[in-house]
């Protein structure tokens, strides 16, 4: 230990004897006025200039460092010596006296320059790691931002780059193969790097790059790889920092990948369940329906009326009807919550879907007063005309059903703004107010009335997904027709092909 | 003729069931929802209600509890295959009998005569029962299969006893349970039991019960009498 001691010293001493252009200038200015000011005083005594002397070297010690002290340590003893000891104008060691100040002046400039020199490292070391926790903090910022996996490596990059002034890449353990996660960034020698590293072969950097072995809890083992342009700038331990900071950041993504894909499981196992609950409830009337009616006909057919028969086999082929009405809306319930846009799409008048709707629906309105209201020509929309149709008589359905014998329904189509607005209105029951967003959800029934029983709750569910498969909205709005009611609003894009 | 009440929240059940009731000679009066039910039974003191267990009003359960107090009126459930648990609840708080939906009309007739003979037979109880080949006297506890006695443990009697009065109606596991081991708590699985035991002394084919039938998750029931 002792032996190495003054090695240590020397060591600490070269590490100070840094000088540059700046650092001699101030010197030579502060030395000047030393000097000066020696002269100005010289008449107090050779003692009062010495002293000022060491007053400067002092000075340009604490500014400039060692070097700077120890060269106007030599330089001040010069002019002392030739200048202000007698006899003037020559240089005389003549006496022990005469040593006295260079080794005096020298000695005060080791220890200003020293001391000096370790203030400012240690100033500069704070400004550094006060840098390094700036970067992390900025850095665990965005990262925070950072919820997908894609996002993370985006983040990783841009703000290693804006932050550290580096290039950055992650990879990762996938088939138990090293794949780039950013491929654009997927450097031949980058990776080959990263594979050291996972293989633990190469410590932490080689040649000008530096690389960490990522161990996220959850997800697959991953490699950093950081580019620093000045590497000698940035600490193992800020590279660790960074590393375990991405860990996290990794390790959150699976986190959240995981949530999202269970969430995803949860909802398809709702809808399944919905759908059926749905089954079961609603298919179960209109077939309870039918299979009354047709074993009573077998069992008492002759024995009924013939105004009874027929009721009874018109119901029969309503029930039908509506069964398939049922089917089709769940059919196209799962097939628009695949995401599917229904195709095919063909341009269909508005008014003439609609006139059909209302044709199909006429049979089971009863006595209530069924209306359309179109501009000439037709507007034209581009959608798939099953569907299209589906919606309409989900809507019309709804109207009746919610509505007393007497009301009047009406649909109104108008042309607004590049979109073609179908406006469905009934004088009926109405829907709540806080119902009025919530009916558009899967198996949602406004209220509790009897006619609620007779729905599936799909109808709207199915009007909402078809219309913004579309790019069109769809709104439930208070109150429909003579103050009561509801109103239904559908804006649909005008087709391109207007001639069509 | 016999006044039926029938309660339920759909037309085009009523629209089927209406007219058919007419024709087998019921007079029948619909209400579309409990509230309206209830009224109508103080009005017309009906002799059988259907009720349908997803009334948009009133909890099925509550309609029945409610004519109960009342009543002893006969009430047939309509629900669907798989409530069971609303079937049994309903049982408990009083209802006579349930048919699944969708029924066959057939069935629904034959719930609503043995609905109807059980209510008649609680004024002048019966003195025997007969089904097919199996007859037994009440008063004697003599059971016989096609004219020759059946031995009978005490315990395999009142169980037949209990479903024999109400012959053509389901009966809970919880009631034959009550009435063969003092406890509608006792283990259903003794219950199993002795129905196999039953069925083994009364039935052609024991694999194969036509008198003693199975319904799932609820009980048993014993055809009706002829």
């Amino acid at each position: 230990m002792t032996s190495r001691r003054p090695n240590a010293i020397a060591r600490l001493l070269l590490a100070r004897l840094h000088l540059d252009r700046d650092d001699m200038l101030r010197t030579a200015v502060v030395l000047a006025l030393s000097a000066v000011i020696a002269f100005a005083v010289y008449p107090l005594g050779e003692v009062a200039s010495a002293l000022v002397f060491v007053l400067g070297i002092t000075v340009a010690g604490a500014l400039s460092g060692l070097a700077s002290a120890l060269i106007a340590a030599l330089a001040a003893f010069l002019i002392y010596n030739f200048y202000l000891t007698e006899p003037a104008l020559t240089f005389r060691i003549a006496t022990g006296g005469d040593l006295a100040p260079l080794i005096v002046f020298n000695l005060c400039a080791l220890v200003s320059g020293v001391l000096a020199g370790q203030l400012k490292d240690h100033a500069q070391a704070a400004r550094s790691s006060n840098l390094q926790l700036h970067s992390l903090l900025a850095l665990s910022r965005q990262l925070q931002s950072a919820i997908r996996l894609p996002d993370v490596v985006a983040t990783v990059e841009r703000a290693v780059h804006d932050i550290l002034g580096a290039g950055a890449a992650l990879f990762r353990f996938e088939g138990g193969e090293l794949r780039s996660l950013a491929p654009a960034l997927a450097e031949a020698d980058w990776r080959a790097f990263a594979e050291r590293i996972a293989a633990k072969a190469v410590p932490q950097g080689e040649g000008t790059l530096l690389g960490r072995l990522l161990k996220p809890a959850n997800a697959p083992d991953a490699v950093l790889v950081i580019e620093p342009l000045r590497p000698g700038k940035i600490t193992p331990a800020f590279i660790d920092a960074v590393a375990n900071l991405v860990t996290l950041a990794l390790e959150r993504a699976a986190l959240s990948e995981q949530i999202t894909e269970r969430q995803a499981v949860a909802r398809a196992e709702q809808l399944k369940t919905a759908l059926l609950a749905s089954v079961s409830h609603d298919f179960r009337t209109p077939l309870t329906a039918i299979s009354a009616s047709a074993s009573s006909l077998i069992a008492y057919g002759e024995r009924f009326d013939p105004e009874t028969s027929a009721g009874l086999l018109r119901g029969i082929v309503e029930e039908c009807e509506r069964l398939n009405r049922y089917t089709a809306n769940l059919l196209e319930m799962s097939r628009l919550e695949a995401g599917g846009i229904a195709q095919p799409l063909q341009i269909l008048g508005a008014a003439e879907m609609a006139a059909a709707a209302l044709h199909r629906v006429r049979p089971r309105a009863g006595g209530r007063q069924m209306s359309l209201q179109a501009p000439a020509p037709d507007l034209l929309v581009a959608a798939n005309a099953a569907l299209f149709e589906l919606v309409l008589i989900n809507i019309l359905d709804n109207a009746i059903l919610y509505s007393d014998d007497d009301a009047r329904v009406e649909i109104a189509i108008t042309a607004e703004q590049g979109a073609c607005r179908i406006d469905i209105a009934d004088s009926g029951q109405g829907i709540p107010e806080a119902a009025l967003r919530r009916v558009f959800e899967r198996f949602y029934r406004a209220g509790r009335s009897e006619a609620a029983g007779r729905g599936n709750g799909l109808g709207l569910a199915i009007a909402k997904g078809f219309v913004e498969a579309l790019g069109g909205t769809i709104e439930a709005t208070l109150p429909g027709l003579d103050g009561r009611g509801t109103r239904i609003t559908i804006r649909l894009p005008l087709a391109e092909a207007a001639q069509a | 003729m016999t006044n039926i009440l029938l309660v339920d929240d759909e037309p085009a059940l009523i629209a089927v069931l209406k007219p058919v009731l007419g024709a087998e000679g019921y007079s029948v009066a619909t209400a579309s929802g409990g509230a309206a039910a209830l009224r109508m039974a103080e009005d017309i003191k009906p002799e059988v209600v259907l009720l349908d267990l997803g009334l948009p009003d009133i909890d099925g359960k509550d309609v029945i509890r409610a004519l109960r107090a009342t009543s002893a009126v006969p009430i047939i459930v309509i629900s669907a295959r798989h409530q069971e648990g609303e079937k049994i609840a309903a049982l408990d708080n009083g209802a006579d009998d349930y048919v699944n939906k969708p029924f066959e009309i057939g069935e629904l007739m034959a719930r609503i005569r043995a609905a109807i003979r059980r209510s008649s037979s609680l004024e002048n109880a019966p003195s025997t029962y007969r089904s097919g080949p199996l007859e037994i006297d009440f008063q004697t506890r003599r059971v016989s299969l096609a004219g020759d006695t059946v031995k009978l443990s005490p315990k395999e009697y009142d169980l037949l006893r209990t479903l024999a009065l109400s012959a053509g109606q389901v009966v809970t596991h919880k009631r034959l349970l009550a009435v063969g081991w003092g406890s509608d708590g006792a283990d259903s699985q003794y219950l199993r039991v002795y129905i196999g035991l039953l069925r083994q002394k009364i039935e052609e084919d024991p694999s194969d019960p036509r008198l003693l039938v199975t319904e799932p998750g609820v009980g048993y029931r014993l055809a009706s009498a002829n």
